[in-house]
């Protein structure tokens, strides 16, 4: 249970934040620092979309089909940013997969949105290596920083059925609380969406 | 341990010329050189400290030269020789230099990491300091080695994207 709380996103940004603390150093100060603890790793604010609407895309995916978040209107989707280089990001896409094919009949949906400067060939052709089913999209310009930036994988947005991002992650989780979440995401949206909170702050009890 | 005090100290002075009185703003350490651009020091932050030492050769003679490098403290980053070939390789580029010879560069062998939730699956990775050798052959002189090396960082849950460290290598051969 203790790894809930570094699963979670904002015990994340402080956690980094105190990495961070032992690797000071003076730097010329251009009038664009951030307030101390708004910061990720890279430097850049990242906004919390839990509770808010998903930003909308459309992205192509593997097969050149256009594919636009709205077209799940109505299901519970799980939205990953991933990359081939992202090791963590591996190790939880099957997970993924047996996920979807375990609560599919409930609606729930997988899109993997590729962060990625490798080619549609290479990321291809490790969609077949990590032996996935689910739509992966190639990402743009656009997607990643209307998500917030993305400066570290894996991340994941949860989205109900109302399209409200109902849990957000960063890095990689236990497959329970990843299932967890999926549990919970499909449960809710049903009603007017009230997004819950245990994932998103259990570092408060957690850690 | 001296050799990064010392890199600390430098750092610390040239924050001081260039930052006195200013704010102080938590970012991994750069290479020295980088603070002539405070735009691209703002966005751009490393995982690898390169310590630019001077480096010494016999004129003429084959050398080995020792380049260091240290990983954030909580990170790592892939070896030369990942465990697989969708991931990124540690990989030091060196530009040709009027006067030198190099040879290809000689990676430290990478130590074994696992994930906490896939114990299984092995990663060889860089963590602290590691030192890739150069051996090369200077002629007499003050010779530079201009240079970048690219590497992927992750920490325990997270990866970042691939990034590239300039790296400038200053040799006296006598």
């Amino acid at each position: 249970m203790l790894w809930a709380g570094w699963h979670n996103l904002r015990e994340r940004r402080l956690a980094l934040e105190r990495a961070r603390e032992s690797h000071m150093a003076l730097v010329p100060d251009n009038g664009k620092a951030s307030a101390a603890g708004q910061n990720t790793a890279q430097g850049t604010s990242q906004p919390d979309l839990q509770g808010k609407a998903a930003p909308a895309f459309t992205l192509v995916d593997l097969n050149g089909k256009k594919v636009s978040l709205k077209d799940y209107k109505g299901r519970p989707v799980l939205v990953n940013f991933w990359a081939t280089w992202c090791a963590p990001c591996k190790l939880e896409m099957p997970w993924f997969e047996e996920f979807r094919k375990k609560y599919g009949p409930q609606g729930f949906e997988i899109l993997g949105i590729a962060e990625d400067d490798a080619g549609k060939d290479e990321i291809a052709k490790a969609v077949k290596r990590i032996n996935v089913s689910y739509p992966i999209l190639l990402g743009d310009n656009k997607v990643a920083p209307a998500y917030g930036g993305i400066d570290y994988l894996p991340e994941s947005f949860y989205v109900d059925r109302n399209g409200v991002v109902e849990t957000q992650t960063s890095g990689l989780g236990s497959k329970d609380e990843i299932e967890a979440n999926i549990q919970r995401l499909i449960g809710a949206g049903s009603a007017p969406s009230t997004p819950t909170k245990t994932a998103a702050t259990p570092a408060a009890s957690g850690l | 341990m001296r050799r990064w005090l010392a890199v600390a100290l430098a750092v610390l002075t040239v924050g001081g010329v260039f930052g006195a009185g200013r704010f102080v703003q938590p970012v991994a350490a750069q290479q020295m050189g980088d603070f002539d651009s405070q735009e691209t020091h703002a966005k751009v932050k490393d995982f690898i400290v390169y310590a630019p030492e001077q480096q010494t050769a016999v004129a003429g003679k084959r050398s080995v030269l020792e380049l260091n490098f240290r990983v954030l403290d909580g990170l790592h980053v892939n070896s030369h020789t990942p465990t697989s070939e969708l991931l990124i390789a540690t990989t030091l580029t060196l530009d040709a230099a009027p006067g030198i010879k190099m040879e290809q560069p000689v990676y430290p062998a990478g130590a074994t990491y696992s994930f906490s939730f896939a114990p299984n699956e092995k990663l060889d990775v860089y963590s602290g300091g590691f030192t890739v050798k150069l051996p090369v052959v200077a002629q007499a002189g003050d010779r530079t080695i201009q240079g970048k090396l690219r590497y992927q960082a992750c920490d325990r849950a997270a990866c970042y994207p691939p990034k590239t460290l300039p790296v400038q290598v200053a040799i006296a051969a006598r």
